[in-house]
């Protein structure tokens, strides 16, 4: 038995200011993606640039690869296709996921929760084998497509068991017994709990789907040359990281700087059930 | 017990919020000698929390704290956030306030702290535990206690907190609200029982409080507080004579009044049955001998009067079609709710309203005026401007109008939720309000504006009003006729006025006792 709680928390200003400070890096993350073309000093995939294998200078900040292209301009041309494609399958994610989770919430309650046992049991398959599976079904082409789908079960179990617990609180039955109809708490659930959540949700999918997209190109099933991204490019560098560690490192911090902005926008939220 | 006798000295206590404009305690001074009781009344926010705070060894950390204490006859310190009482202090939380892990048994809990209090083996804190239940007349027994909170009553888990405070023999008891949300029954008996225990044990009781009840029933010194500063002190007879400060005049307003002078006439006229009720069992399975019959005409207003468990919030979501009762039939509207669909059952609740004491029945992420336009915007089709006309009158009704409209209803004080709901119910035009226990846990001031709030509601709008309480002062201010329940049966039925002069059963006696405070109250004449 606690004798009083303590109200004072540091915790929830704590998060608050990781969430500007994840919200701001991936603001510039953007910026730096939306003018990749004037920053980069070469076009993407461009080789010859300079020697092979430079290490890190003022004229290749980055350093070269095998080919001599600079890394400093692949790093950009990489990060920005990973944004890209981690943007729209977060938007994926989300849509099927969370918006159809809390929708599925309200549905009569055997066809809801037959969905939140679909969803649950593909939940529970490893998002890379459900990735690399919709890959396999379809091609390396819709590998955005299925990071989106791979991430959604998870974000529609979320989504289905919050919106749950609020159609079981006591404000809910209030308002059923004054008439107020499923369609109305349906409303109020997209109001405030999907909007609520959204930008928390949204920057938690992209740190999910950025890993998923990586690792797939990585593995040799999402991107092919010439198109760059920075798993592709982890991947290229396996044959040069010993001898010439800035070919993977530069690529693997880029990528670790826009899964840990995603994450800190997050505010280093797991998205745990209520 | 100190040589002196004093338990307690309080000198100059300040405590303030880091950046606050104003501080919660501000220069408070107190001498507390052994077996003295002083009740702490105030507003919420008056300060009281914090003091109970400090005295307690557990202020906030953003609390900054001055002054000198002194427990016993030990040496005066400088107060300060964790400090050590240098006799032995109990703590009686109020049970509403969550002061239970959910997943442990009670009983073990106060084993646990009891064990650390008396620096004994947990067996032998169960035992003293378990005496110390014994002695309390009307406590529930020790095996009960064996069961996690949740699966216990508020009444319950006050009688083994109370339980673990007197076995721990204490110099000084903090009473944090601890009955602040139970029936004036239970409040009464536990009052009661808190003070015989005084007097056996001789301790020195620190009573926060927000309502009167425990002001008039426990005796002593009552310290009105507000604002951090004792506004008055004296004698709770003296201060509800009427000789007092004009704000302790204003919180003694919200005494429980049972008044035997005939109502006055109601400007509703009452039409034609608006609930109907036949032959409603609440027992399962249900016996064909307790069936309730009765009939509520439009604009009436039925008290539902009883103690928790006893039936009347049973009845009335039976009544709503809420829960299927085992026998009976309900027509509201002319419309037998048992053969309705649940879209037509749906559309007939439309016409319903309900206003509770319980602070979770609005939704607490929608905004101050979400949560008014709400039913007009999902029954009706008016055009913006008009629901925006219909909100603010609802809101300047209930002395909402000056909040900021996009404020949750989470951020909200119990207080404000409450008459929020009122303004909910006010722009729906309900033709029935459910008004179950609407002044819980609010302190005396609130009380009465929320009196005033629902009356005023009343008689403008014309609802039939269902009132579910066990405080026969609320059921005589908001309702006409009442029904008292024990046992999941009717005892007694009337109009209120006959029943107050000449209660028939035991219970309704004992009902009509526990808001009846000798030599503050008009007392209904002896049977």
């Amino acid at each position: 038995m606690s004798a009083a709680n303590d109200t004072t928390s540091a915790a929830p200003v704590l998060r608050a200011v990781l969430r500007v400070i994840g919200w701001s890096g991936l603001g510039l993350i953007a910026v730096a993606v939306a003018l990749s073309d004037f920053l980069a000093r070469a076009p993407a995939g461009a080789t010859g640039i300079g020697p092979m294998l430079e290490a890190p200078s003022a004229g290749h900040p980055f350093g070269t690869d095998l080919l001599g292209r600079d890394l400093f301009s692949e790093s950009l041309h990489g990060l920005s296709m990973t944004f890209g494609h981690a943007l729209l399958a977060a938007l994926i994610a989300i849509v099927l996921g969370g918006l159809f989770g809390a929708v599925a919430a309200r549905l009569p309650r055997y066809a809801g929760l037959t969905l939140r046992g679909v969803a649950g049991v593909l939940a529970a398959i490893p998002a890379l084998l459900l990735a690399i599976l919709v890959i396999g079904l379809t091609t390396r082409d819709f590998a955005a497509l299925a990071a989106g789908l791979a991430a959604a079960p998870l974000a529609f179990v979320r989504a289905f068991d919050r919106v749950d617990a609020q159609g079981k609180s006591t404000h809910a039955e209030y308002a059923r017994a004054t008439g107020i109809s499923a369609a109305t708490l349906l409303r109020r659930d997209l109001t405030y709990e999907f909007r609520d959540t959204l930008a928390q949700a949204s920057a938690r999918a992209l740190a999910a789907v950025a890993i998923i997209l990586s690792t797939v190109s990585f593995l040799g099933f999402g991107a092919t040359p010439p198109a760059r991204d920075l798993g592709l490019m982890i991947a290229a560098a396996k044959a040069s990281y010993l001898y010439a560690w800035w070919t993977a490192a530069f690529p693997a911090l880029a990528l670790l700087v826009l899964i840990l902005c995603a994450r800190l926008a997050a505010g280093l939220d797991e998205g745990e059930r209520p | 017990m100190s040589e002196s006798g004093r338990v307690l000295e309080i000198i100059e206590l300040c405590v303030a919020k880091f950046g606050a404009a104003r501080p919660q305690i501000d220069r408070f001074s107190l001498t507390l000698e052994a077996g003295e009781t002083v009740v702490v009344l105030g507003e919420a926010g008056s300060g009281k929390e914090a003091l109970i705070r400090v005295l307690g060894g557990f202020a906030d950390k953003s609390d900054i704290i001055s002054g000198a204490l002194r427990f016993g006859d030990t040496e005066l310190r400088q107060a300060a956030k964790r400090m050590h009482a240098t006799i032995p202090v109990a703590y009686l939380p109020n049970p509403s306030a969550r002061p239970f892990a959910p997943h442990i048994s009670v009983q073990a809990q106060l084993s646990r702290v009891l064990a650390r209090k008396l620096g004994s083996p947990l067996a032998s804190a169960r035992e003293e535990l378990r005496l110390a239940l014994e002695r309390l007349d009307g406590a529930p027994s020790f095996a009960s206690l064996d069961r996690k909170p949740a699966a216990l009553d508020p009444v319950t888990l006050a009688w083994g907190l109370l339980a673990a405070a007197c076995a721990q023999t204490p110099q000084l008891v903090l009473a944090d609200h601890p009955f602040v949300d139970l029936g004036p029954n239970a409040v009464r008996t536990l009052l009661k029982t808190l003070s015989g225990e005084q007097k056996r044990l001789g301790f020195a009781l620190v009573y926060a409080t927000g309502e009167l009840q425990a002001a008039a029933r426990l005796g002593g010194r009552v310290l009105v507080i507000r604002d951090g500063r004792i506004v008055e002190e004296g004698d709770a007879a003296r201060l509800a004579s009427g000789h007092a400060h004009s704000y302790t005049q204003i919180l003694f307003k919200a005494l429980p009044q049972l008044s035997l002078d005939p109502p006055k006439a109601r400007s509703q006229a009452r039409g034609q049955p608006l609930l109907q009720v036949y032959g409603l069992e609440l027992t399962s399975p249900p016996n064909g001998r307790d069936g309730l019959t009765f009939a509520l005409r439009r604009g009436a207003a039925l008290a539902l009067v009883g103690e928790e468990g006893s039936g009347r919030r049973a009845l009335a979501r039976a009544v709503l079609g809420l829960d299927r009762a085992p026998a009976g039939r309900v027509v509201f509207d002319a419309v037998d709710i048992n053969v309705l669909s649940p879209i037509m059952t749906s559309r007939l609740r439309r016409r319903v309203a309900f206003i509770t004491g319980a602070d979770d029945a609005l939704d607490p992420r929608m905004t101050l005026w979400d949560t008014v336009n709400e039913p007009l915007r999902a029954h009706l089709r008016l055009s913006g401007e008009l629901v925006a006309g219909y909100r603010e009158a609802a809101l300047k009704r209930v002395g909402l109008a000056s909040h900021d409209g996009k404020r949750t209803v989470a951020s909200l004080s119990a207080f404000d939720k409450r008459r929020l709901q009122v303004a909910r119910a006010i722009v729906g035009v309900p033709l029935l309000a459910v008004v179950d226990e609407p002044l819980r846990g609010l302190d005396a001031f609130a009380q009465t504006i929320m009196r005033e709030v629902l009356s005023d509601f009343r008689a403008h709008e014309g609802p039939a009003f269902l009132v579910i309480t066990a405080d026969f002062t609320v059921a005589q201010a908001l309702a006409d006729d009442v029904m008292v329940f024990q046992d999941k049966k009717v005892v007694e039925r009337g109009a209120i006025l006959d029943v107050l002069r000449a209660p028939k059963e035991a219970v309704t006696q004992g009902l009509i006792d526990a808001v009846t405070l000798p030599g503050l109250s008009q007392n209904p004449p002896p049977v």
